[in-house]
């Protein structure tokens, strides 16, 4: 056979294949009357298109078998249960701002109860706080307590570092934001259930911690005086709006 | 044949219903098979990955969003299972395997230095050839399928023509 054109292998093929427009299929054309190896090239190529055609029939020919087994296989299986998505990405985010939430909320509470001159009743305290947060999850009451969260926030931190009270505050937006938009009924037990564990720890540590607490309140209220009073009682009056 | 849509095929199956997905496989296997086929490069390996394929879409159904993405769906799973397959395999099939339809010269495999070179080509070239030719010779239907562009498509075909004939050719045959 002789030899195609180097330059015009390509044209061919796509000749072959139909890939070429008018203007280039002409062109084609008129090299291929001129050109006896460009025309064995595509008589050959068109050859071996027909093998394979000729090939896929044989091909086919057995696909019906094929199914059969296919469906026969079948018999022996079933549609897997799909996984409903329990975990949620974000409670780690969540329980983190619970945390900082619950802090905060205590420190305030611990803030009015140390001095205000009756004792602190920790139990009393406990309950307070479970309530609050649980009631805080709840479905129906989510957003009016994104509002509550972000005003306590800013009042209870008032007087500390403006860093990190921004920085607490976007974080218990976002998340309370995307917990809000989750499926409530799958999410609600869950955080229930750990936000109960939460508040117990919290609890723990805050018994271990009060005598430091109340030390280091000692001496940021002989550092600032009248100010510290007057925080410590409007972040007392703020508890009383979040248990009312 | 079954008339439903393939949406409605698929949600039947979800409930576990085999006939419902009997018309699916009655609709899809053809293109399953030809895709595993050209991964492979050898009919026997082909069926078995191709009924893997069409099992495994039938166990995994519910995670199937859009019912009408079916066809799509279940050869990206055929190809992923063929192309895992080869490369677990060395070396690659020395010939596609396919038997003569007639049976008039029994032990003759049909076209047998064809299926050889076919089996000698990449399986990103092969894919592309085995399923326009075995399936209709249309690129816009081979590009859909495997979700690339019909220029990429005429591309990759163009290469296989081309390494296909200069196999043939060296190897002293013509097809």
């Amino acid at each position: 056979m002789n030899r195609p054109c180097p330059d015009r292998r390509d044209a061919i093929v796509d000749y072959m294949l139909g890939a070429l427009d008018a203007r280039q299929a002409g062109a084609l054309r008129e090299h291929l009357a001129e050109c006896s190896g460009c025309r064995e090239y595509l008589a050959s190529l068109q050859e071996q298109s027909e093998s394979l055609i000729d090939l896929g029939r044989e091909v086919r020919s057995g696909m019906a078998a094929r199914q059969e087994r296919v469906i026969e296989a079948l018999r022996e299986v079933a549609p897997v249960r799909s996984h409903t998505r329990l975990a949620l990405p974000f409670l780690g985010g969540v329980l983190k701002t619970a945390v900082a939430a619950v802090i905060v909320l205590a420190a305030g509470i611990g803030i009015g109860r140390w001095t205000a001159p009756r004792p602190v009743d920790v139990e009393q305290l406990r309950a307070d706080l479970e309530s609050s947060i649980l009631a805080s999850l709840a479905p129906a009451v989510q957003q009016r307590v994104l509002g509550q969260v972000d005003q306590r926030l800013l009042t209870a931190l008032s007087a500390n570092d403006a860093k990190l009270r921004a920085d607490l505050g976007r974080q218990v937006h976002e998340d309370l934001c995307l917990l809000a938009a989750q499926s409530r009924a799958d999410s609600e037990e869950l955080v229930r259930l750990k936000f109960g564990e939460l508040v117990d720890l919290i609890e723990a540590a805050r018994s271990t911690d009060r005598q430091q607490v109340a030390k280091a309140l000692d001496q940021i209220r002989m550092q600032t005086g009248r100010g510290l009073y007057t925080l410590a009682v409007r972040a007392n009056d703020s508890t009383a709006d979040l248990r009312n | 044949m079954d008339e439903r849509s393939d949406n409605d095929l698929v949600q039947a199956s979800r409930q576990g219903d085999r006939t419902a997905y009997a018309g699916l496989v009655g609709r899809h296997y053809g293109e399953v098979f030809l895709v595993c086929l050209g991964v492979l490069g050898n009919v026997h390996d082909a069926e078995d990955v191709a009924q893997d394929a069409m099992i495994k879409g039938f166990e995994r159904i519910r995670q199937l969003r859009q019912g009408s993405q079916f066809g799509g769906w279940v050869i990206a799973i055929a190809k992923n299972l063929s192309v895992n397959l080869l490369r677990s395999r060395r070396p690659a099939p020395t010939t596609l395997g396919i038997e003569p339809i007639s049976h008039e010269h029994p032990g003759e495999a049909a076209h047998e230095d064809l299926q050889w070179a076919v089996a000698q080509l990449r399986w990103d070239l092969r894919l592309p050839l085995v399923m326009y030719y075995f399936d209709g010779q249309n690129v816009k239907a081979v590009a859909e399928k495997l979700d690339i562009s019909t220029s990429g498509v005429y591309q990759k075909l163009r290469t296989a023509v081309k390494e296909l004939h200069d196999i043939l050719t060296m190897q002293g045959d013509t097809p």
